[in-house]
């Protein structure tokens, strides 16, 4: 299947969204994204990381170290009160605009009557 | 983005860097052993998991530079590695930055030199509070319309009686006055100023009052200057009389020492002392200018509006009036005219110089980049970005252009002074440049700095935008090269057109003083006397004064001959007035009056044509003789001898009386006795005019001039010269003392100032120009330098090996040679009102310039070429 890149815009919504279930890991964050789009969405380390450090920055999310067995560490992500807040804002605003576009494409083409 | 939570966890990030490393390193690490343990359990065996999830991630460094670049502080941290990598790079190539840097000092430098007349020029505004309410109101005249400079004074009057919308008017004039008493007498500049004119300025005296409706005739404010200079701020001056043209004047108030007034533009020095303005009732004796400041939020539309009407109703109420109406233009306009179009030539002129410099450093910096292309790929392997790259090389532009800018503003403080002194004197410009008291400062400063950071854009955007694109194709290489041929063709002509533009300035200059005056100017001293009205009240007391001094002057053993005369040629002085031929065929015209002595025609070397010269027997009882010029004489008398022909001539009378000053002019029948040879009378650039020469004994003169035809060096005789005049009366100043040859200088300084530094501009431009062709023909050298051994080898005489060079840039010189042709054609007209007998687009000019151009280029392109047949062809080949 081929995969997409993701609209512009909408990862930040997408950590968010599946930070809301549970805390996870970077790797978990990406791999979440890719099952639930049916690999649809495939996510690299390139833009999943610094969008970690952006939602970090703005208080959306805590990093957590916490302990994975055989002596070993990773740094597991999880949402904030006021990260939920801005995830509750931003599906309201994504599905609005989700709306407008459908029914755009839904128009009949006015070039064709 | 910039809230409080980020700013805290930036400067966080920056002082615990070294654990933020190592956290990231852990996080990035974990999450490959996740993606290595997922691809594992779905099958993968562990070695093809690895490549899979090392793939997946790509480039460790550059998502570790994605991370860090996501917080702002990490942009604090670029521009300081830039900073110390940019400097490190300039050090390591010296020749390489010290070039850069001293071309791009010249061209900021002398930018920065031309900034800085501009901002004393047209940027400082007027030292009055709400300068810009100011303006000066003027009569049209005839019958287009035309803006005279000075109204009457009636005029004024009414239209100081009728505005509204003007706050407050004000007249004044230009004089010079005599100062005697205590010290030396001096002759200092003046104005004369109706009441209320220094709150029309907004001026208010640091001393005393300004002048009342109600004050005396004899009352006098002085300026700051004087008061300090002439009466050593004598704090109780106010009230004290002073000896103003023989009479006493009381002081009534001391200006500001800002305040620099000049009763027209390029009057110099600034007026020391002020005067009221005597009445004239008359209505066609122009002889105040007139100063408004308009009223608060009132627009400059309803002032004319208004303006019009009142012009309107003194037409209808003084039909024989000539003024058809009255205009006005802001007064900081008239302050700076014709200076304003001097500065923004001379800054045209330098921006080419800048662009020249930039284009060359731009040349130097795509040679480097070629030079550096290994660095480039390399760090675009370890995972530099492309804006990155291309940040660090802006970074090392903008290092480049600030030493060069530093260097530059170092120019400038010695430039400045330097360009200052050479401005013309008694123009706008010199006013202002007086007036500001110019030198480097804050303004100039900060337009440098700006100035430079423009140019680090300007030369550093193409080469970095080169540097970091994947090059090695040969098509990028040759569109390298394109790129440098063009900005070779850009330097060649913008500065071709700055070559011709000082080569018309230059052959102006040359024209201009190779005109035949029609005298010697040499050894003349020549200096100007004015008697002081209340002395010498008569005619007769003025000539005996004026027959003395001549008298002592001629019998000093060095000086051949002694004369005097109204207006001196070359100076810019003179009065014109109509004159009528009587008889059948009446006709009328219009002359340069002048009253002279007996001896002037012999003593300036001016020869007669026909008839006689004036003799001492033309007195004030005999009847009135003058001499014409030839060009009078071709004028008015085309086909007679004007020898014996009678002409009526109109004298002007001024009578005081208690209404003020009676102006009128009075016929008087005249004989012509002779004709001399035409002489340059107003200019060295002015054709001659009709001229009309009497004796003062029979035209009376308060003002003259004398002139001395001496043995000496003129200008050793100044103290002898003014000591035997002292004799005659120890209270007369002597000013404006200098000799002929001065003022012939002084007629050419303002073109000498456009050449010089249009000239220096120039010759800047060639410079920067033929290093640039020189730097782009070796750079075209050494990379065909395995080429050019090959050839060698193979038997290529060192000719056709130059030729292979030379023709590498040709095209890109005829390019910019038809470039700069095209270019000096459009733009040499800006020069037109400077240049003299010299057309803008002189062909002989034109041609000389572009041979001068391609003798430069050839020269600039054959040394790297001839170098380029020294190449050994065992070492080229062994190059690669």
């Amino acid at each position: 299947m081929k995969s997409s890149e993701l609209v512009q815009g909408t990862l930040d919504m997408l950590i968010l969204k599946t930070l809301a279930l549970e805390p996870l890991h970077g790797y978990g964050i990406a791999l979440r994204i890719e099952q639930i789009s049916k690999g649809v969405f495939r996510v690299n380390p390139g833009s999943l990381f610094p969008a970690f450090r952006r939602l970090e920055r703005a208080g959306w999310i805590k990093p957590e170290w916490r302990p994975t067995g055989n002596n070993r560490r990773a740094k597991f992500y999880q949402l904030t009160t006021l990260g939920r807040k801005q995830l509750k804002a931003e599906t309201e605003e994504w599905a609005r605009q989700l709306a407008a576009i459908t029914r755009i494409m839904r128009a009949p083409a006015i070039g064709n009557l | 983005m910039f809230d409080l939570r980020s700013i805290i966890a930036g400067v966080r990030a920056l002082f615990r860097k070294k654990q933020m490393e190592r956290e990231m390193d852990e996080e990035l690490r974990g999450y490959l052993d996740a993606a290595v343990k997922e691809k594992v359990r779905s099958g993968m065996n562990q070695e093809e998991a690895l490549r899979a999830a090392r793939i997946e991630m790509g480039s460790m460094d550059a998502v570790k530079e994605e991370i860090r670049s996501a917080g702002w502080e990490s942009t604090l941290e670029t521009i300081w590695q830039d900073l110390r990598f940019g400097l490190r790079v300039l050090r390591r190539n010296p020749g390489f930055t010290a070039v850069a840097a001293l071309t791009l000092a010249l061209g900021i430098g002398g930018t920065a030199v031309v900034f800085s007349l501009l901002d004393a020029v047209l940027l400082r505004p007027l030292p009055y509070p709400y300068s810009e309410r100011l303006f000066r109101l003027f009569p049209l005249e005839g019958k287009r319309k035309r803006g005279v400079e000075q109204a009457s004074y009636a005029d004024f009057r009414d239209w100081q009686r009728q505005t509204r919308t003007f706050e407050s008017l004000a007249a004044y004039g230009g004089d010079s006055l005599n100062l005697t008493g205590t010290a030396e007498p001096e002759r200092v500049q003046a104005s004369t100023v109706t009441p209320g004119f220094f709150a029309t300025l907004g001026v208010s005296p640091v001393l005393g009052r300004e002048f009342r409706s109600d004050d005396a005739e004899s009352v006098a404010i002085l300026s700051y200057a004087l008061w300090q200079r002439r009466f050593g701020g004598d704090a109780g001056i106010v009230g004290k009389p002073i000896h103003v043209e023989g009479r006493a004047y009381t002081v009534v108030g001391v200006l500001p020492p800002e305040v620099r007034f000049r009763s027209h533009p390029w009057a110099t020095p600034a007026s020391d002392i002020f005067v009221p303005v005597v009445p004239t009732p008359a209505r066609n004796w122009h002889s105040v200018r007139v100063l408004g400041r308009l009223a608060p939020g009132v627009s400059k539309e309803q002032a004319l509006a208004e303006i019009n009407g009142i012009a309107a109703r003194l037409k209808q109420a003084y039909p024989e009036s000539e003024a058809l109406g009255i205009a006005f233009e802001p007064l900081a306009q008239y302050v700076v005219s014709g200076a304003d179009q001097t500065v923004w030539l001379l800054l045209g002129a330098v921006a080419f110089v800048l662009l020249i410099a930039c284009a060359n450093v731009a040349n130097l910096l795509l040679s480097q980049g070629a030079a550096r292309e290994r660095e480039m790929a390399i760090r675009t392997a370890v995972g530099a970005s492309r804006g990155r790259i291309l940040r660090q090389l802006l970074t090392e532009s903008l290092l480049l252009a600030s030493s060069g800018g530093a260097i530059g503003i170092a120019l400038a403080y010695w430039a400045i002074p330097l360009v200052v002194r050479i401005a013309p004197p008694f123009s706008s410009l010199f006013s202002r440049l007086e007036d500001a008291h110019l030198h480097l400062n804050w303004t100039v400063l900060g337009f440098s700095a700006l100035l430079s950071a423009l140019s680090s854009v300007l030369f550093g955007v193409l080469p970095a935008w080169k540097a970091t694109r994947p090059a090695q194709s040969s098509f990028a290489a040759s569109r390298a090269g394109g790129m440098r041929g063009g900005l070779m063709a850009l330097e060649v002509a913008l500065s071709l057109v700055l070559l011709v533009g000082a080569g018309l300035m230059m052959k102006s200059l040359i024209r201009l003083l190779e005109v035949d005056v029609g005298f010697r100017t040499e050894h003349l001293l020549t200096m100007q006397v004015s008697l002081s009205e209340a002395k010498y009240s008569t005619p007769e007391k003025q000539a005996a004064y004026f027959d003395q001094v001549l008298q002592r002057l001629a019998a000093m053993p060095a000086v051949l001959s002694a004369g005097t005369v109204t207006d001196l040629p070359l100076t810019r002085n003179e009065t014109s007035n109509g004159f009528e031929i009587p008889g059948p065929h009446p006709g009328q015209g219009t002359a340069g009056y002048h009253a002279l002595s007996a001896g002037y025609f012999r003593t300036m070397g001016i020869p007669l044509l026909n008839g006689r010269e004036l003799e001492m027997g033309d007195s004030a009882n005999s009847p009135l003789v003058g001499v014409i010029n030839r060009s009078m004489a071709g004028k008015y008398w085309p086909n007679e001898n004007p020898v014996g022909k009678t002409i009526v001539v109109y004298r002007f009378v001024a009578e005081r009386t208690s209404a003020g000053t009676h102006v009128q002019f009075k016929p008087h029948m005249l004989a012509i006795v002779g004709i001399v040879s035409d002489i340059r009378q107003l200019g060295l650039d002015a054709p001659p005019d009709p001229e009309l020469f009497m004796p003062y004994d029979q035209w009376p003169a308060q003002e003259m001039s004398l002139v001395l035809r001496v043995a000496a060096e003129p200008s050793s005789l100044i103290p002898r010269v003014e000591k035997e005049i002292w004799r005659v009366d120890p209270d007369q100043p002597v000013t404006d003392i200098k000799t002929m040859d001065e003022w012939v200088a002084r007629e050419a300084a303002g073109r000498r100032f456009i050449l010089l530094l249009i000239g220096a501009f120039a010759s800047i431009a060639a410079v920067l120009a033929a290093v640039g062709i020189y730097g782009v023909a070796s750079y075209g050298m050494r990379q065909r330098t395995h080429e050019i051994g090959v050839r060698m080898a193979l038997g290529a005489r060192g000719q056709q090996v130059v030729w292979l060079i030379l023709r590498q840039n040709l095209s890109w010189l005829v390019i910019g040679i038809a470039a700069g042709i095209a270019g000096a054609f459009a733009l040499t007209r800006l020069l037109a009102s400077y240049l003299y007998s010299v057309r803008p687009t002189d062909a002989s000019t034109f041609g000389l310039i572009v041979l001068v151009q391609l003798a430069i280029a050839a020269l600039a392109s054959f040394i790297p070429a001839r170098r380029a047949t020294k190449v050994d062809p065992m070492v080229a080949l062994r190059y690669e």
